[in-house]
């Protein structure tokens, strides 16, 4: 019987990628979707974006590199004999993303992106109309890009034993990253780990408060994560951090709060609040290493205040989510 | 030979009665129907103009809250729609414009307002959808003052027309 359960725990661990794609495809105009659907196995398993553009070719990027996509389903660097998008392909898919309601996506295309089941998200591009208050909606769509979230499970591993203070909490940490290096999909998992706990360091797992502004972490569809986030994770969905530290402050009295992205200094306000309150924060830069991050004005503070006591420098060297460098944040020498 | 005569008469006129109280039956539905489509159509409403709710799930919650006498047309549309992706929302909406027609004696400017709604359902943010809303309402009320009204020029004489038809043919025949 416990061979039983042991075989049963690793097919967990093969992430079902297949399906990914296919959901997300099921969302194109039909034409496109069957087009899409004839591209080879190999090839579908690693395609991160699908990108419509009006009058345009079709492209597909793959691992950072982008493809044009043949009428006969097959991926070019050459721009010969690929499939061009017509608006009315853009306008189907439009009509289909949105479920045949408009209204119903309102708040989200104010933002620019809307968010399918499965945690997808669906950049919209073209007219933008302004209304009393802001950008009111967008119209006349001429540019879709359809980014497929692959939830990677076991990425942060490695990581662990640097991340994990004994006896049962985490250091703060920081984790920088160049853009489509996989910064998203470590963290994701990071919190997974740390919520679920890792036997393997006696660590029992801890509750993680995340704000997810841009609903990349949790990919939550109808209220329901579609990612595995971890057992003792709340998630707020489309909230600006700032206001989603606090609220998670006060009500869901986290151990650790997770967030995407810091960028402004509301963001970093909130960073110093929860610290007050004695709680953990791991969270994620834009940057190239700590010299790029102090470029920038409002992050320069976090690292002169030596906040962030482990610091996760990712790149591209060895494919995505290459762990370059993990830094002590008081040191600021590297411990790998 | 008397007897069999009476039964006779009898039946021609119990049948034509019948015939005339069956087809006046299609005035009093015609009200019923409205006045049920419009409580539909104000369900739809609170879907998508205070639920936001998309379109797909919004005709299901009106399937399964609507008196069932009606509201089975909205799962239809529902079911039309999602069937093939190529197929738009008027395009549901036409489907059953016939079905509006044959079993629900609706007449042409009734499903007209309907098939108005179906063309700018969705399309719009929820302010202006409301508009729309408010639109077909108010015509659908409208069009159910209209249905009264025929109803109640309609449904005397045609029971009356059975009754004298029926007549008409028995004394025609002796």
């Amino acid at each position: 019987m416990n061979v039983q359960m042991n075989s049963n725990f690793t097919k967990r661990k093969i992430p079902l990628n297949d399906n990914s794609f296919y959901r997300v495809i099921e969302y194109l105009d039909p034409l496109l979707c069957n087009l899409m659907s004839r591209i080879s196995k190999s090839e579908i398993d690693r395609i991160e974006e699908i990108r419509l553009r009006a009058e345009k070719p079709l492209m597909v990027c793959m691992e950072g590199v982008d493809f044009y996509v043949t009428r006969n389903s097959k991926l070019t660097e050459e721009n010969i004999d690929s499939y061009i998008v017509s608006t009315d392909n853009i306008a189907k898919t439009f009509q289909i993303l949105c479920n045949y309601s408009i209204y119903s996506i309102e708040k989200e295309l104010k933002n620019g992106f809307i968010t399918i089941k499965g945690g997808h998200r669906i950049g919209v591009a073209g007219k933008a109309v302004y209304g009393s208050s802001g950008i009111e909606t967008i119209k006349d769509i001429s540019s879709l890009n359809l980014r497929i979230a692959r939830q990677k499970i076991g990425v942060s591993n490695k990581l662990l034993k640097y991340v994990i203070k004994k006896p049962n909490t985490i250091y703060h940490t920081l984790i920088v990253s160049p853009p489509q290096c996989g910064k998203t999909t470590m963290l994701r998992d990071l919190i997974r780990s740390i919520s679920n706990g890792v036997p393997r360091y006696s660590f029992r797992g801890i509750k993680v408060g995340v704000v997810d502004e841009r609903s990349e972490l949790g990919g939550l569809y109808r209220g329901l994560p579609q990612n595995d986030i971890g057992v003792r994770t709340d998630i707020l969905d489309g909230c600006q951090k700032y206001d989603g530290i606090m609220i998670l402050l006060r009500s869901m009295s986290p151990n650790v709060i997770a967030t995407d992205e810091l960028g402004d200094s509301q963001d970093i306000k909130a960073i110093h609040e929860a610290i007050k309150a004695g709680v953990k924060i791991i969270a994620t830069v834009h940057g190239e290493d700590i010299k790029d991050i102090c470029t920038k004005p409002n992050l320069r503070e976090i690292v002169n205040e030596k906040i962030f006591e482990r610091i996760i420098i990712l790149d591209n060297s060895q494919g995505v989510g290459t762990v370059r460098d993990i830094i002590d944040g008081k040191s600021y020498k590297s411990i790998i | 030979m008397h007897l069999i005569k009476i039964f006779g008469s009898l039946l021609i006129i119990i049948s034509s009665s019948s015939l005339g109280l069956i087809y006046s039956r299609r005035f009093r539905d015609r009200v019923n129907n409205l006045k049920l489509l419009y409580n539909c159509i104000q369900l739809l409403e609170t879907e998508i103009v205070y639920s936001a709710n998309p379109i797909p799930d919004a005709l299901d919650a009106v399937y399964r809250k609507g008196n069932k006498r009606v509201s089975y047309v909205f799962k239809d549309i529902k079911e039309y729609l999602i069937s093939n992706r190529s197929f738009t929302l008027l395009d549901s909406f036409l489907n059953a414009s016939e079905t509006l027609k044959e079993r629900m004696y609706l007449e042409n400017e009734d499903i007209e307002v309907i098939m108005s709604l179906g063309r700018s359902l969705g399309a719009s943010d929820r302010m202006d959808q409301q508009k729309h809303f408010r639109t077909a309402l108010v015509q659908l009320q409208a069009q159910q003052r209209d249905a009264e009204e025929k109803k109640d020029k309609n449904v005397k004489l045609y029971k009356s027309l059975g009754v004298l038809i029926g007549f008409a043919t028995v004394i025609i025949l002796y």
